[in-house]
């Protein structure tokens, strides 16, 4: 077949490459439309909607986000969702750099503690979320158990008071994601030539300043990158909650993906919880843009 | 109504003509046996699923009742997203009434007001819980309502007679579970155990006060609240917030001899008996009527019914009725007995097949227990019962964990079941 056909002379460089260029990215675009766009797009829609995933769909308007924006637990939830974002963001992002940067050196067994670190990441949520219920129990918890021996009689209620409920949760995912991230940031070290490390020595600078003036901007890529993967992911928070407080007590650690599922897949409500979730993807989407022109802006 | 008659005539001569000609229709196998699914949870551990397939598929040789096991946890999820999906599972299992009314409120269930009505609601105490408007979607075939649990070998060791559990009231289980409290650390044994779930403090009180739970009034859970309260200050109870974060389970408390006395639904006396036959468990229990307000003699408890539905989706909604009715027939009620569960349908017969069975106490106390005079459902039907029952568990958790004051925490009830819900 192919023979008989004449080979055109020169390939017309701008559709062809178009089309082979398509046909690349073709098996990865077809699962993305068929199991986000689509769904995506139909959440759009849904969120104008009353429906209960059985019965016709009724168009209502605006009145699903009417409903949201009085709705008391959907500020909470909004209030909970970013406390918990302002928590993990920093603190992952500052302990993956720190235990990067230490185990980049020529240390013995800097494997195992890699290893030891990543650990968490790929441990089960839900035995994850088991033991640090059992390490934060208020009354024989081994963490409660310490600070009563260092003389603090009243330690907090960790998951069983309000107060105390969402750093406990923070401080468990901070425990579980850094892993992660750490992994990120040892790549990116390792891209940061030797010879400027070398010729700052030269020039007599501190570990400090070596790491404050060639570390840190070398990593810039990579903590942009780590900066946005976390944003998006702290909003998206569900699991650990999900498993480790179920949002509360009260509705103290309610997170608005839990009041998404519970709108949606609890309770039927699938417009009022598809018009929540594109509150979240607007919030989500707005942090991203920012952080996106902010980093163009560093960069000139 | 009428207008349907003819094409569903129609539709069930051509079906039997169909299946007379020798399968032709898709539904029933070659040997012209049906097979029909049955959404169900814990199949291993819950053993009246089994006794009630067995004897319907003895009662009826040509339908295969074939399980489809969900872990209970997640079951209300599942069966959800099950119907959701447009899933055809036959028969599905209706856990609780909150559940049940959604699904059939949303018209994913098979009608069964015709086949309700033929049942005597005076002799299944559930079935008015079925009533959504005047239409029914389900038909019970358990129910379940709470009794008091107690310890016999701990109570003996401490010099209670049994007998004073007969006629109980709140005050007198207090006093009980105060003097029966012991030691301390890993080897306490705490006078009682009562589990995290919001209805052992609401439900007692809405049943026992006669009070609407889905009302917006909560004042009447007041009394209920302190006494719970006032026992966990005393150290009687497992502090609520242990409790929760180590994810204590009833029966551990129970079963182990950590706790003397313990509200339980009947449901865990089938666990204890079936535990008790396998060996996994030595404890010598009793039940006693759930304790009262007042010691008039009469009995007052909650519960709720457990029953079985047709899926909208069915493809052999004949065969999965004839399932449904069978199980809440009075020979389904012995099969569930005879597991070691109370069925829906309430008789003497049916009881004493019950206290026939080994291990069962059977003394006077127990006798009374399972007898009580009024069971109230645990959480009324109707569209609001999901939200209030969530907004309620949420501020429970905060009275329970001393975040809130009590008084704080019922005002709060009130107003947001008024404002969010109303």
């Amino acid at each position: 077949m192919t023979a008989t056909l004449p080979a055109p002379a020169r390939p017309r460089r701008g559709r062809s490459s178009t089309w082979v260029g398509w046909s690349f990215i073709l098996p990865n675009f077809v699962g993305f439309a068929a199991l986000t766009l689509v769904p995506v797009i139909a959440s759009l829609a849904l969120s104008f909607l009353d429906w209960d995933s059985y019965s016709s769909p009724r168009w209502v308007g605006l009145e699903n986000f009417d409903r949201m924006i009085h709705n008391e637990t959907f500020w909470t939830a909004l209030k909970n969702t970013t406390y918990y974002a302002v928590g993990h963001v920093p603190l992952t992002l500052c302990a993956a750099l720190g235990f990067a940067v230490l185990l980049n050196q020529r240390l013995r067994a800097v494997q195992f503690f890699r290893t030891a670190l990543f650990f968490p990441y790929i441990t089960s949520l839900v035995a994850v979320a088991v033991v640090w219920n059992m390490l934060l129990s208020p009354e024989v918890g081994p963490v409660n158990q310490f600070l009563r021996a260092i003389g603090i009689d009243s330690p907090p209620g960790w998951t069983t008071s309000t107060t105390w409920a969402m750093p406990a949760v923070i401080l468990a995912s901070v425990w579980r994601d850094l892993g992660y991230y750490m992994i990120l940031y040892l790549a990116g070290l390792q891209t940061i030539p030797a010879e400027l490390y070398e010729a700052a020595q030269v020039d007599g600078a501190s570990g400090w300043q070596r790491f404050r003036h060639i570390t840190v901007p070398s990593l810039r890529p990579t903590t942009f990158f780590v900066l946005i993967m976390l944003t998006i992911s702290s909003f998206k928070v569900f699991d650990l909650v999900q498993v480790m407080t179920e949002g509360g007590p009260g509705r103290s650690t309610l997170v608005l993906s839990q009041v998404i599922f519970r709108e949606g897949i609890t309770q039927g409500r699938f417009g009022y919880s598809s018009a929540v979730s594109m509150a979240l993807f607007v919030i989500v989407l707005t942090i991203t843009v920012v952080q996106f022109r902010w980093q163009r802006r560093s960069e000139r | 109504m009428k207008r349907h008659l003819v094409p569903t005539l129609a539709a069930a001569a051509a079906l039997a003509l169909l299946t007379a000609c020798g399968g032709g229709s898709p539904e029933p196998a070659a040997d012209g046996r049906q097979t029909i699914k049955l959404a169900l949870w814990n199949y291993a551990t819950t053993p009246e699923f089994k006794a009630i397939i067995d004897g319907f598929e003895q009662a009826n040789p040509g339908i295969d009742v074939q399980p489809v096991d969900i872990l209970a946890d997640d079951y209300a999820e599942k069966v959800t997203t099950m119907l959701a999906g447009g899933d055809s599972t036959d028969v599905l299992t209706m856990k609780n009434v909150i559940d049940y009314s959604r699904f059939g409120t949303r018209g994913q269930l098979v009608p069964l007001t015709d086949e309700a009505k033929k049942l005597d609601p005076a002799k299944y105490s559930g079935l008015d819980a079925y009533d959504l408007d005047g239409k029914y979607f389900a038909l019970p075939y358990r129910q379940d309502f709470w009794v008091l649990y107690y310890n016999k070998a701990l109570l003996e060791q401490a010099g209670v007679a049994e007998s004073k559990l007969h006629n109980l009231s709140w005050d007198g289980y207090a006093e009980l579970a105060k003097s029966l409290t012991k030691g301390s650390g890993g080897g306490k044994v705490y006078g009682a155990y009562q589990h995290t779930w919001r209805s052992v403090v609401q439900a007692t009180a809405a049943a026992q006060t006669g009070s609407d739970l889905l009302g917006g009034d909560y004042g009447f859970f007041k009394d209920q609240y302190k006494l719970t309260l006032d026992l966990q200050q005393h150290g009687a109870l497992m502090p609520w917030a242990t409790a929760s974060s180590q994810k204590v389970t009833y029966n551990t408390m129970f079963s182990t001899g950590k706790a003397v006395l313990m509200p339980m639904g009947t449901w865990y006396a089938s666990t204890l008996l079936a535990d008790t036959k396998a060996g996994k468990t030595k404890v010598e229990w009793g039940v006693a009527p759930l304790p009262q307000r007042a010691t008039d003699g009469k009995v007052t408890t909650f519960g709720s019914p457990t029953a079985f539905a047709v899926n909208k989706n069915s493809k052999n909604a004949d065969a999965a009725k004839k399932f449904v009715e069978w199980a809440a027939s009075e020979a389904g009620a012995t099969a569930v007995a005879q597991a070691g569960v109370t069925p829906a349908l309430q008789s003497q017969k049916i009881l004493d097949t019950y206290f026939a069975l080994p291990g069962v106490p059977q003394d006077e106390v127990a006798k009374k227990a399972f007898k009580p005079d009024q069971v109230a459902l645990e959480m009324p039907v109707s569209d609001k019962s999901s939200d209030v029952d969530q907004l309620l568990t949420e501020e429970h958790e905060l009275v329970m964990t001393g975040e809130k004051s009590l008084d704080d925490g019922v005002a709060e009830m009130s107003k947001r079941v008024k404002n969010e819900v109303g």
